[in-house]
């Protein structure tokens, strides 16, 4: 009566023939092509820093646009380098739901705190006071966006700690962790491919989940009680901004990962479009408008549209790879 | 089915055949729910390297399972609303007794044995009222219902017992939910969880609750240690990015004591404490949402680590640390600090990776 469970269990899947060529995709035209542009992008923006630190300054505020965008454009990577000594949350800590970055920025402001002259130092500051998010209060918040010398060693200090990571993440990508990336093996990080591929495609399903949740369902709150002010990063007017970005980049991504079969990746791709149309239908950058009803709608139109695409590829692709996903996660109990 | 169970009853309590031991199915170190890749579900018995040993055939998925302390039985609960758990012979892979809820209750998943093995006690939903009741079977004839009492509170969810002694401990999430609406959850503005020390005939001996500012933490899984402290899992019903802490540790007669990893690694929680394990000076937390084991050590509640683990729930101490089980099919030890894969399944383990260690 007693069996021995191998022989009496199935795999979840076989392993798709496209695997490596999926995981050669990924890496090479997804990944690692993001992360040097976010690279780049960041040491422009802490260059340019060392120009000009004048909040108002339009080069200063393009730079930090082009880079926040390229970290978006990869933000929905959340495994392995980004997760190295808290660098997702030192690059990006939204939400925050306390207020604690305008609190961190205005104490180190207050104290006039000598940390910001060394960026060694600064790897130890609160990743509230790091990162876009900080540096997005420093340039537009009526109240720390005020200039001061102090005032311009911080923002030095934050884009250059910008630049310092984001370099740290995309060496890790380029070197050790990408190599293995591709070659999974039984002391690799990843074991099989389709452990590796499972990383890549639950990035991008948390991703969009995340759009769904966060970026759209905490400034929409409730019918009875709309929160606009939740919105990601209203105060640079780019709420609506990194939907879209989102969209776009998990778009690619579940294109890669939908390689070999052209009818589900149309579907995905026609999902995808969607979305996109919904966003730019939304006439609001930055969501204020979501306790009108007229507005509210398109927000909400949005939302489901994204849903839609997250589901439309999770139901695709997610077979396709033999990743049974969120066993215990989706439970819930 | 009747029949057979009046006779295995009368055999188990006559003392007519000598009694099976654990020994007789293994010796397994623990039980798990898991779902095979073809879809059909399944209890496992895995050894104390976490190796399999034996499976046996579930009709439906499981949670959690309570393990007879002397016989080689296992009560396997089907998830929550479910309304039967199964009696398992863990040696011969028969089916011994069935336990229906009675009309108007479903079980919550978890139940635990009194210390000589003749009382099995169940978390149920007396979903009418609504309020939470813990349902008492005999054991030693078939199984039989024998009587039930109050949770002391809504929404009972895992239920232990302290060691070496019969006072049981429940976990009184403070959700309501019905049958008829799934597991929609009915009452999160008014949820008022709590912790429930109930003497064997339901006398309430004790109670703790979180602070009325806390009262959306769904207390909802629980471990012991030999000295009797208690580790409590929390579930977050509030803002998922302002979680408050997921760990406590209570002591009879004492308050709840809370312990969190610092931020940002608190986030990586998600509001959501999935099981919950004590060895040595450790306990051990697990988020399937976050994908992430965290470990605090019980003197001064010092974050002691984490480790990230896709879907990562079951966890349960092994000598020097802990052995984990994830949703990928993943068996890993867990000791010093340093996680060791012990095989990887073609299944997917479910929530609970439940001791037989005797308390």
């Amino acid at each position: 009566m007693r069996m021995v469970l191998a022989s009496a269990l199935f795999a979840l899947s076989a392993l798709p023939a496209q695997a490596s060529a999926m995981l050669d995709a990924a890496l090479n035209e997804h990944i690692l092509p993001g992360f040097a542009e976010l690279e780049a992008n960041a040491a422009r923006l802490s260059e340019v820093a060392t120009e000009t630190c004048d909040p108002q300054s339009p080069d200063l505020r393009a730079a930090f646009n082009e880079a926040w965008d390229s970290w978006i454009a990869v933000s929905h990577l959340r495994f392995g380098p980004t997760e190295a000594g808290n660098r997702a949350f030192a690059l990006g800590f939204w939400p925050d739901t306390r207020g604690v970055v305008p609190k961190s920025l205005a104490k180190l402001i207050a104290d006039e705190d000598p940390i910001v002259e060394d960026p060694v130092a600064f790897l130890d500051v609160s990743v509230a006071a790091r990162g876009f998010t900080a540096l997005e209060f420093l340039l537009y918040d009526p109240a720390l966006a005020v200039a001061s010398d102090y005032h311009c060693a911080l923002i030095r200090a934050v884009t250059e700690d910008i630049a310092i990571t984001t370099a740290a993440i995309a060496e890790d990508w380029q070197g050790d962790y990408g190599a293995a990336f591709l070659a999974p093996g039984p002391d690799a990080p990843f074991r099989t491919e389709t452990e590796a591929l499972a990383a890549v495609y639950s990035g991008m399903t948390t991703g969009l989940e995340f759009t769904v949740e966060a970026r759209l369902g905490r400034p929409l709150g409730t019918f009875e009680r709309p929160r606009p002010k939740r919105a990601e990063a209203r105060r640079a007017g780019r709420s609506l901004h990194h939907v879209l970005i989102s969209i776009r980049s998990n778009a690619e991504l579940a294109q890669i990962l939908s390689t070999g079969h052209p009818e589900q990746a149309a579907d995905i791709a026609a999902a995808f479009e969607r979305a996109e149309e919904a966003a730019q239908r939304v006439d609001d950058p930055t969501f204020e408008g979501v306790a009108d009803p007229s507005g509210r709608l398109r927000v909400e139109t949005l939302q489901q549209r994204v849903t839609n695409a997250r589901d439309t590829a999770r139901l695709a692709i997610g077979p396709q790879l033999g990743i049974a996903e969120g066993f215990n996660a989706l439970d819930g109990d | 089915m009747t029949t057979r169970r009046r006779v295995l009853a009368g055999l188990l309590a006559s003392g007519l055949v000598p009694a099976a031991s654990w020994a007789d199915a293994g010796s397994p170190a623990y039980l798990a729910a898991a779902r095979r890749g073809d879809g059909r579900y399944i209890l496992v018995g895995l050894t104390a390297d976490g190796l399999p040993l034996f499976d046996l055939p579930l009709p439906a998925r499981g949670h959690a399972a309570a393990a007879h302390p002397k016989r080689p039985e296992a009560v396997a609960f089907a998830r929550r609303p479910g309304r039967f758990a199964l009696v398992l012979d863990c040696s011969t892979g028969d089916l011994l007794a069935r336990l229906d809820a009675p009309t108007g209750r479903h079980f919550y998943g978890h139940g635990a044995f009194s210390a000589d093995g003749t009382r099995l006690f169940t978390t149920e939903n007396d979903y009418g009222a609504p309020r939470g009741m813990v349902g008492v079977w005999d054991a030693a004839r078939g199984y039989a219902r024998v009587g039930e009492f109050s949770s002391g509170g809504t929404g009972p969810h895992d239920i232990l017992r302290l060691p070496g002694e019969e006072t049981l401990v429940v976990a009184n999430g403070g959700i309501e939910t019905h049958p008829d609406s799934g597991r929609a959850k009915l009452n999160l503005p008014a949820m008022r969880p709590n912790l429930s020390y109930l003497d064997p005939n339901g006398a309430l001996v004790e109670q703790v609750a979180p602070d009325p500012a806390l009262h959306m933490n769904s207390i909802r899984h629980l471990a012991v240690a030999p000295d009797g402290t208690v580790a409590i899992a929390f579930q977050w019903q509030g803002d998922p990015y302002d979680a408050p802490p997921l760990v406590a540790l209570h002591r009879r007669g004492g308050e709840l004591r809370y312990l969190q990893a610092p931020e940002p690694l608190h986030r990586q929680m998600q509001g959501y404490g999935g099981s919950i394990a004590l060895s040595g000076s450790q306990v051990a937390v697990t988020s399937p949402r976050g994908g992430i084991l965290q470990l605090f050590e019980l003197g001064q509640g010092a974050f002691a680590g984490d480790h990230s683990l896709t879907d990562v729930c079951g966890v349960s101490p092994r000598a020097g640390g802990f052995l984990v089980t994830t949703g990928t099919g993943a068996v890993h030890g867990l000791s010093g600090g340093v996680l060791d894969p012990a095989g990887t399944h073609p299944l997917q383990w479910d929530n609970h990776l439940v001791g037989l260690v005797p308390a």
